[in-house]
Order: C-alpha cells, then sequence, then structure tokens
C-alpha cells in the first residue's frame, strides 16, 4: 500500500502534470494568468466566446438533458427499458444498437450469430423501428439514436422518419440526435468491408443536408469526441478532433450551397467526463472558446447559435474497473460533476456494470439517482460556471486552448481531417497515445484503486445482466419481411438509390423509400458497400 | 529460436479492436510476429491458423459473443487436428464463461485490465513449456 502523498492520479513522481501532460504547480496565483481578460476571454455566460456556457443562466433557465443510454435484445424489450427510464425520471431517449445494426448489416448475416442483440438493440427493417418506439412519446421526448456509423445511419434514421410519419408526427416537430460521425466507422471501430472515408463523411453530411431541409429541431450529427478519448485520445486531442470534424462539415454544406446559419446552430457534439476533474472542466471551457473563434473567423455567421458548442456528455467507460465494480458509483459520480460544472446540456452517468457487461436494471437505475442526487442535493445548478477565476481552471483552461489549436494546424497542414483519415495520421496518434498510457499502468506510474493497490479477494457481489439472444426473433422478422414485400418495388427503390449514390444526390430520400418498401437496412447499406466499401483501414 | 507466431482476431462484429492492438503491438514489441486478421468467421480463423502455422491464437471479445463464437472455434481447431495451439481470449468475459471456456479448452483468459506484460510473459512461457491455465 503506498504510504507517501502522491498526487491526484496517484502519480508518485515529483514531475506533476495532468492527464494531458500539462504541467501542475503546487498553487496558482494572479501571476499565473497574467494577460487574462474577462471580458474578452470568458465573457459572460449565453454571450460570446461562450466560455462561460451557452445559456445566460445554464441550469436555472434549462436543466440539462438526463439521457441515459439503453439498447439490448429485441426492439419490444428495449422499449420496456426506455418505459422503466421514462418512469423514473429520465428526461431524454439515448437509444444504442448492437454492432450489426449499427454498421448496417443484416441480423441473419453469417458473422453476426453471436452479436444480434448484443450491446444494444437489434433493428433490420421499419417494423423493428415501430416496435421499438411503440407507446414512446416521440412527438415530446427528445430522442439521441446512437447511431454511430454513417454507412447506417442515414437507413436506421429513415425508417425511424418513416415510423413517425405512420404515427401522424410531422418531421419539423421531432427532437433528438444521431451521432453519424466518419471517425467512428474508420477509426474508432472496425467491421467487415469498411467505407472508404470520404464516401463515409459525404454520407454523413447528406444527413446533415436533409435535416437543414426538413427536421429544424433535430441535431443532424454528434461529434463523438467521447469515443475518440475511449479509442485513446487525451483530452487535447479529444477536443480538437471534434472542432476538426466541425470545420469540417461546415466546409464541405458551405460548399453544397447552404449558407452557415441554415445549418450550424444543430451541429452538436458529444465529450468524455474522465478522472482529471480540472482538466476536464478545463476542456469543456476551452474548446467553447476555441469552437467560437474559428467559426467565426472562418465562416463570419450572422445568428450567434451557429457559433455555440452545445455537447453531451457520457462518463467514461474506460475509467471503470471490473475489480471491486461499485467503486465505479464514485468515480462515475465525480466524471458526471466535472460535466456539470464544465456546462454540459445532456448527460449519461455510466452504470457500476459497465466492465463486466450490459447494465442490469439495478446499475442502470443507480446511475439514473446519481444525476438526480447531482441536481436535486448538491446545489452545482444554482450558478453558471462556478469554477470561473480559478487561477488554476483559467490557467489551464487556457493551455488546454493553446494546445487545441496547435492540433487544429497539425490537421490543418494535413489538407483536413478527411486527408488525415485517409493516409493513418489519426489512426496513428490514437493509437501512440493509448499504448503509452498503457504502458505507464503497466509499469506501475499510475495507479487504479482496486486494480494495482487496495486490492481484495472479496468474491464480485453483484448480480451479472443477462438476457437471451435476439437472433431467432431478428431472424423470423427478416424471412416474414421478404415474403410479404413486393420485390419489383424493392429493387426498383435500391436501384434508384445506386443512382443516387452515382450522381452524388442526397441519399436519404431515396433510403426512406427504400425502407417504406420493405427493404431491410442490411439491404441499403450494401448498396453502399458494393460501390464503395472495402477500404484497409491502416491499423498497425 | 524461431519467432514465436501469433494470430490475432476479432470474431464476428465485435467493433472493439483497441485492446486487441495494443496487445498486438506490445507482442511486437517483445519480438514475436503477429498476424492481426480483423473481424472474421471460425472457419476463416482456424484457416489461418494453419496457414500461417502459428502457435498461438488471440481472440478479443467485448461485445458479448464469446460464449457463441468461442466454443466453435476451439471445436474447429480440434476437428482440423490442430488443438495444440494456444488460445488466448481477452476482453470483457464473465467470471462463470471464464471457466466454461477454460474447461472447453482455451488456454488463458486475461480480462479488463491485464498488464501487456502479463500475457507477453505468459505466452513466452506457455509456448516454451507449456503453461497451466490462467483465469486473470
Amino acid at each position: 500500500m503506498p504510504t507517501d502523498a502522491s498526487d491526484a492520479l496517484g502519480s508518485t513522481s515529483k514531475d506533476y502534470r495532468t492527464t494531458s501532460g500539462i504541467p501542475v504547480k503546487a498553487v496558482y496565483a494572479p501571476d499565473d494568468i497574467r494577460g487574462f481578460d474577462p471580458l474578452r476571454d470568458l465573457g459572460n455566460p449565453g454571450e460570446p466566446p461562450y466560455t462561460r456556457g451557452v445559456h445566460r443562466d445554464m441550469y436555472r433557465g434549462r436543466l440539462w438533458t438526463i439521457r441515459q443510454l439503453a439498447g439490448f435484445g429485441t426492439p419490444e424489450e428495449t422499449n420496456g427499458r426506455f418505459r422503466l427510464l421514462l418512469d423514473q425520471g429520465a428526461t431524454g431517449i439515448n437509444c444504442v444498437f448492437d454492432f450489426v445494426t449499427n454498421r448496417g448489416f443484416s441480423s441473419d448475416h453469417p458473422l453476426a450469430e453471436g452479436d444480434v442483440g448484443q450491446g444494444g438493440v437489434a433493428i433490420d427493417c421499419l417494423g423493428d423501428m415501430t416496435r421499438l418506439f411503440d407507446g414512446i412519446p416521440i412527438d415530446d421526448v427528445s430522442v439521441s439514436l446512437v447511431l454511430s456509423n454513417p454507412v447506417g445511419a442515414g437507413s436506421i434514421f429513415a425508417t425511424y422518419l418513416a415510423m413517425a410519419q405512420q404515427r401522424g408526427i410531422p418531421w419539423e416537430t421531432l427532437r433528438g440526435t444521431l451521432q453519424n460521425d466518419f471517425l467512428m466507422e474508420t477509426v474508432v471501430l472496425t467491421a467487415p468491408n469498411i467505407l472508404e472515408p470520404s464516401f463515409s463523411f459525404r454520407l454523413s453530411v447528406d444527413v446533415v443536408e436533409f435535416c437543414t431541409q426538413h427536421l429544424p429541431q433535430w441535431n443532424p450529427i454528434s461529434f463523438a469526441g467521447y469515443n475518440y478519448r475511449e479509442a485513446g485520445a487525451d483530452a487535447v486531442q479529444e477536443a480538437a478532433l471534434v472542432i476538426a470534424h466541425a470545420l469540417a462539415v461546415a466546409d464541405e454544406m458551405v460548399r453544397r450551397g447552404h449558407p452557415i446559419d441554415s445549418f450550424a446552430p444543430r451541429l452538436s457534439s458529444f465529450f468524455t467526463a474522465d478522472n482529471d476533474l480540472f482538466e476536464e472542466v478545463a476542456k469543456y471551457r476551452a474548446a467553447r472558446r476555441v469552437y467560437y473563434r474559428l467559426f467565426q473567423e472562418r465562416f463570419g455567421p450572422k445568428d450567434p447559435r451557429s457559433s455555440r458548442l452545445r455537447f453531451h456528455v457520457q462518463t467514461s467507460g474506460s475509467a471503470l474497473t471490473a475489480q471491486q465494480p461499485l467503486n465505479n458509483i464514485t468515480r462515475a459520480s465525480y466524471h458526471a460533476l466535472a460535466a456539470v460544472l464544465g456546462g454540459a446540456q445532456s448527460l449519461h452517468v455510466s452504470a457500476y456494470d459497465e466492465a463486466l457487461c450490459l447494465p442490469s436494471e439495478a446499475a442502470a437505475l443507480t446511475a439514473l439517482r446519481t444525476q438526480q442526487v447531482l441536481v436535486h442535493e448538491t446545489g452545482v445548478t444554482r450558478t453558471a460556471d462556478p469554477l470561473a477565476g480559478s487561477y488554476y481552471v483559467e490557467h489551464l483552461t487556457d493551455e488546454m486552448e493553446r494546445r487545441i489549436l496547435a492540433y487544429l494546424e497539425e490537421i490543418d497542414a494535413l489538407g483536413g481531417l478527411v486527408r488525415a483519415v485517409e493516409s493513418g495520421w489519426v489512426h496513428r496518434e490514437l493509437m501512440g497515445t493509448s499504448y503509452d498510457r498503457e504502458i505507464a499502468i503497466t509499469s506501475g506510474e499510475k495507479k487504479v484503486v482496486g486494480v494495482d493497490c487496495f486490492t481484495d479477494d472479496v468474491p464480485l457481489q453483484i448480480e451479472l445482466f443477462r438476457f437471451p439472444s435476439a437472433l431467432e426473433q431478428q431472424r423470423a422478422t427478416l424471412e416474414e419481411l421478404r415474403l410479404r414485400r413486393d420485390q419489383d418495388d424493392v429493387d426498383r427503390t435500391l436501384g434508384r438509390l445506386r443512382e443516387a449514390v452515382e450522381r452524388d444526390e442526397n441519399t436519404m430520400p431515396h433510403l426512406i423509400a427504400a425502407v417504406q418498401a420493405g427493404a431491410s437496412i442490411g439491404e441499403c447499406c450494401d448498396v453502399f458497400r458494393a460501390l464503395h466499401g472495402g477500404w484497409h483501414q491502416p491499423l498497425l | 529460436m524461431p519467432l514465436i507466431k501469433v494470430v490475432m482476431a476479432k470474431m464476428g462484429f465485435d467493433a472493439h479492436y483497441r485492446g486487441a492492438m495494443m496487445v498486438a503491438r506490445h507482442l511486437v514489441q517483445r519480438g514475436m510476429e503477429v498476424v492481426y486478421i480483423g473481424n472474421r468467421l471460425p472457419e476463416e480463423i482456424v484457416r489461418t491458423v494453419i496457414d500461417e502455422d502459428a502457435q498461438v491464437l488471440g481472440l478479443s471479445s467485448l461485445s458479448g459473443n464469446h460464449m457463441v463464437m468461442v466454443p466453435r472455434i476451439l471445436r474447429l481447431l480440434r476437428q482440423e487436428g490442430v488443438d495444440r495451439v494456444k488460445v488466448l481470449l481477452g476482453g470483457v468475459i464473465p467470471t462463470e464463461d471464464q471457466k466454461e471456456l477454460l474447461r472447453q479448452g482455451v488456454a488463458a483468459v486475461f480480462g479488463t485490465g491485464s498488464s501487456l506484460d502479463a500475457i507477453a510473459d505468459w505466452i513466452e512461457a506457455a509456448v516454451d513449456h507449456g503453461s497451466d491455465p490462467v483465469q486473470a
């Protein structure tokens, strides 16, 4: 057991640094923020450069959305979890899909056997989406669909839009978010038959363009910094990649002829909240400032909302441990506090059993209660940006800003984010950072409670969540779909989708027509893969 | 001594490759040869092990598909007469599943939080003189 006083992250070295490597002094004083101009660098909450948050009265005016992730097994099972969370006080839906669905394959694909309904809900067609949201007031509740990969995001979202239409709910009234992030598809995760980055990026912008025209309250993309971080990025890289991605989408939308103010207010982002509390708060504050300054500088928007960085936070998954799992409740509480002190718009608290299995009902409810304790018991919602003016936090915010800008310059020099991904640079960056961190843990430089210090032999005392396979039901659904649909209609709509891809037309209207005709999500995505698949991910 | 050769694969649609790549990178640093083949069917994985004449097969699963895919791979290895290959499993594997898979023939399980050196050390020992099953 360590007996010496070690620093906040357990480093016993005398070289004190934040997780991202920013040196930290024992105490901060006015000298450390020389040149700091509150008017220029902070402004008021709800005013440029938005360092202090995107709303004037922050959580007094609008509490963050309590949005706990849910999704496993069949559409019916996940529907049950949605209802439970809403009944218990969640204020938004956050639906996660299994990898097969997320990658746009059918559940009866030969590789899929062990993965159907694992790690998320299985969806194959319009009928599944109808059952998933049966009885859920989607005209009232905001719905986040964690469709990470552009290959599948469009067609699965198409089933959501067709379902809304069936229920008589106008698209203009729908509120929610898609992830739709081409880095998820090409860098963060892997799968068979991956789309070329430039094509995956194009599909993501098709969704942004379609939503700009038809769903004014929907966030069509959410730059998934959270996942970049879980894949190895540090806090600087996380924020910089999010901003680089936002700039790339804005450039492409402008190139397609859309004025910046027609779409930029609905671009959204997604960050992690990890262990290093003050660095995380500084990250959110600095990211808002850099985002504002670069959007102003490069696009000159008239609408102030166009340069406001709004974001969802999910507390870190990789910081949680399989050993002594109840410690994760404590960890996630600190993570959630960082998110709230940093001005998040929406929050998911990770469940204590996530290093072991999908969240059980008990673990999911404890995570929800963690948010409710924050809201109702701690007083953190009383005032906006409570850490402003702290010598340490302002210093860290400035330092984060400098490093984010430097990283963005590197990406610009490579020709922008899409080129940086194609070249394998982003893969190498994330791999290098995560390998270095792993070596630091292995070599004992970093300590994790319950893993390499304060360990015990107490057997695991939590019940692991198990549920039946969704494979049979999804196979039957697909079989029935193929029997009852008009095959000519399906072939015709898929043919049009193929032409749209080849002619550089927006793919969304064709995806909606195809799923309405009875095409499965897998069949729609096969069209994309046939034309632009087979990209070799530059991994090792 | 010839290099130790390791085939590493993701099973089914499991999309989390970071852990597998990290292990791969470390094994290379420790002087082994690693063939990473990404997401594959059990048949393709076993075929690669045979074609590459590998001593070790590293399987990674964080999506919950291990109880479907691993037994099938073990069965195929036996059918093909290559069950001397050491099968390592990494990722998020509940304890009771670890026990069952070790019983079925997995040589070692390294769950989340396992050190990279522990994995490399185990492989060196196992390939040199054969090791006892490990649950980590």
